[in-house]
């Protein structure tokens, strides 16, 4: 009652202070957000039934084009014992759902490694022609739906295929179609996966296709390779933390002591009245509690307010926060309101209740 | 006669950057239950040191408080405040409510500090002071002498052994003065409130029954 009329008498205050906690909370679960975005790309590469990834040399750099004559590459690395299979994947950059997408030319035969049977959740896989296969998220950025036709390359494209998102790319249409439309005279690709014949097969096979004078790294590899991508991203992320507690902890810190000192007298007032030292030190930190809940409040609304609007933006994003990061994100600004809070709760339960009242 | 406050030797010299002003020089003082005194005396004579260290919101330099029997000599802050609370009502010359709540919730807050419940009891306690039409009311939306008399409610709700009242009708014109004093006349007369009033105003104390008279830190007469 007291410490939320203390606090409503002064909202612009209150309301900078408010939003300061809520500001902090927010940007550190967007950036969370955002991280979500490489492991979802992670786990669509890691979701191919294959162990390596074939680039050439120098590679990887622009996963686009046709850099690899296709069959011959393919007979080369079938020659390799061990392997159970190469799969050519000629990349291509395709403008979807109003965004560039890394549209995936395939060998229709090769679906199954791109995909187990319960991931076609409409259509059929692809067959061969101007035929296009996509992932349920494409389908719903772009109000794509299965027999829709979509012109592209000079070609016009019909939907054949929804898979659930999870695969490897969001965009597949036959291999030898897309060659054509990028006007190649026999079959390319950018680059290959490659099964082998089971985990002790990786590493020889890894050696013997380095050999032949091409790059080569392991879906592990690669996948660790994000993992410390992540890592950096986490490290950015727990820079973000302390800046966002500090700023936390020096407004709340500047708020709640700014609040004691102009109450002065009426802290004396409390004391002549009946209150105790405890009672004066809990009185300030409810005030800092209810600015601290009301911010981390404000924070969540934030927050989704702003997957909202990015994922608007940008359909194809990941935003993903787990729970567990909300209750983190409170308790830090928590931790920052208490740190912020101690002294002047302190200072005000320690003032001397006869100079206070002599205060005016 | 049941003796409710009483001050042995109270000495209080007050020490801020190597200076040190005496403010009382051995001052005995005793009031008994039922009591209405006033201290009278010049500005800067003491009385306000009297009543913070009768009230126990600081402590003399030398002597002692003795209330409700009990010596107060040596208590820590905790034990100072539970006495405080069980036998003292305070009342200010000025700005004694917190201004963001109302003149209910001023009055109530007495007793929710001291973890008692509320119930009509504030409610009551202001129309007892003829306030009860603007319980709703924050303090700056009462007239001075209106704010005097919610203080003089809140410092009764809790029904202390002792009211301690420092200049209560200071800044208030005659009229609400009158019908401050009355209303403390009246809190005596019917209910046999024990009052220490302090003012430097003849008049004033003259409501009393008895008035001690003070100066440069001593009792003069009374
Ligand atoms: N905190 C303090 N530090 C130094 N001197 C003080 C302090 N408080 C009061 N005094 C001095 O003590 C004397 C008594 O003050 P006070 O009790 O307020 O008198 P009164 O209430 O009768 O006007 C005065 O001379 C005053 O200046
Ligand atoms: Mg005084």
């Amino acid at each position: 009652m007291l410490p939320l009329a203390n606090i409503l008498a002064r909202k612009v205050r209150t309301t900078v202070a408010v939003l300061a906690v809520g500001v902090g909370v927010a940007l550190f679960l967007v950036l969370v957000g955002l991280t979500s975005m490489l492991r979802e790309i992670a786990d669509r590469t890691t979701n191919v039934d294959a162990h390596i990834m074939v680039m050439p040399a120098g590679g990887p750099a622009l996963l686009l084009g046709g850099g690899l004559p296709a069959d011959k590459i393919e007979a080369r690395l079938r020659a390799i014992p061990g392997v159970a299979a190469a799969i050519p994947v000629l990349c291509w950059s395709l403008n979807m759902a109003g965004r560039d997408q890394n549209a995936f030319g395939i060998r229709p035969e090769d679906w199954p490694y791109f995909a187990g049977p319960d991931r076609l959740v409409e259509g059929r896989p692809l067959a061969g022609g101007a035929e296009m296969l996509i992932d349920t998220r494409l389908a719903r950025a772009g109000g794509l739906r299965l027999g829709d036709t979509v012109e592209r390359l000079d070609r016009r494209f019909t939907v054949v295929g929804i898979a659930r998102e999870g695969v490897a790319g969001r965009v597949f249409i036959p291999i030898d179609t897309l060659s054509e439309c990028l006007q190649n005279d026999s079959r390319r690709a950018t680059f290959f996966y490659v099964k082998t014949a089971g985990p002790a097969a990786v590493e020889p096979v890894r050696e013997a296709i380095a050999n032949l004078r091409l790059t080569a790294f392991t879906l592990d590899e690669y996948y660790a390779k994000l993992a410390n991508l992540l890592g950096d991203m986490n490290r950015v992320i727990g820079a973000v933390v302390v800046v966002a507690g500090f700023v936390c902890f020096l407004v709340i810190l500047l708020t709640v002591f700014t609040m004691v000192v102009e109450r002065t007298r009426q802290i004396g007032i409390l004391r002549g009245i009946g209150a105790s030292r405890l009672q004066v030190f809990g009185l300030v930190l409810a005030e800092a509690g209810i600015i601290l809940a009301a911010g981390i409040l404000a924070g969540f609304l934030l927050t989704l307010a702003a997957r909202a609007i990015i994922l608007h933006v940008q359909p194809l994003w990941t935003i993903d926060i787990p729970a567990v990061r909300f209750a983190y994100a409170a308790a830090l600004a928590t931790l920052g309101t208490l740190l912020g809070a101690l002294y002047p709760a302190l200072r005000a339960a320690g003032q001397n209740p006869v100079e206070s009242l002599r205060y005016e | 006669m049941h003796i409710i406050v009483e001050t042995r030797g109270l000495v209080k010299v007050y020490r801020s950057d190597g200076v040190a002003t005496p403010a009382l020089g051995g001052l005995d003082v005793a009031v008994a239950a039922g009591e209405f005194v006033s201290v009278m005396g010049p500005s800067g004579c003491g009385k306000s040191t009297l009543l913070y260290l009768v009230g126990l919101l600081d402590t003399p330099t030398e002597g002692t408080v003795m209330l409700a029997g009990a010596d107060t000599r040596g208590l820590s802050d905790r034990e100072r405040t539970r006495l405080r609370r069980e036998h003292i009502g305070l009342v200010f010359q000025r700005f004694n409510l917190l201004p963001t709540i109302s003149a209910e919730e001023n009055v109530a807050l007495a007793l929710r500090l001291r973890r008692r419940p509320v119930g009509a009891a504030a409610r009551e306690m202001l129309a007892a002071v003829g306030l009860q039409d603007k319980r709703r009311r924050r303090p700056e939306e009462l007239s001075v002498g209106e704010q005097q008399r919610v203080a003089i409610a809140r410092a009764l709700v809790t029904r202390p052994a002792v009211l301690l009242a420092d200049e209560p009708t200071g800044n208030l014109d005659s009229e609400s003065s009158d019908r401050v004093l009355d209303l403390v006349a009246r809190f005596h007369r019917e209910a046999g409130q024990t009052v220490l009033l302090i003012t430097h105003n003849d008049q004033v104390a003259a409501r009393a029954e008895r008035i001690v008279r003070m100066r440069d830190g001593r009792i003069i007469a009374g």
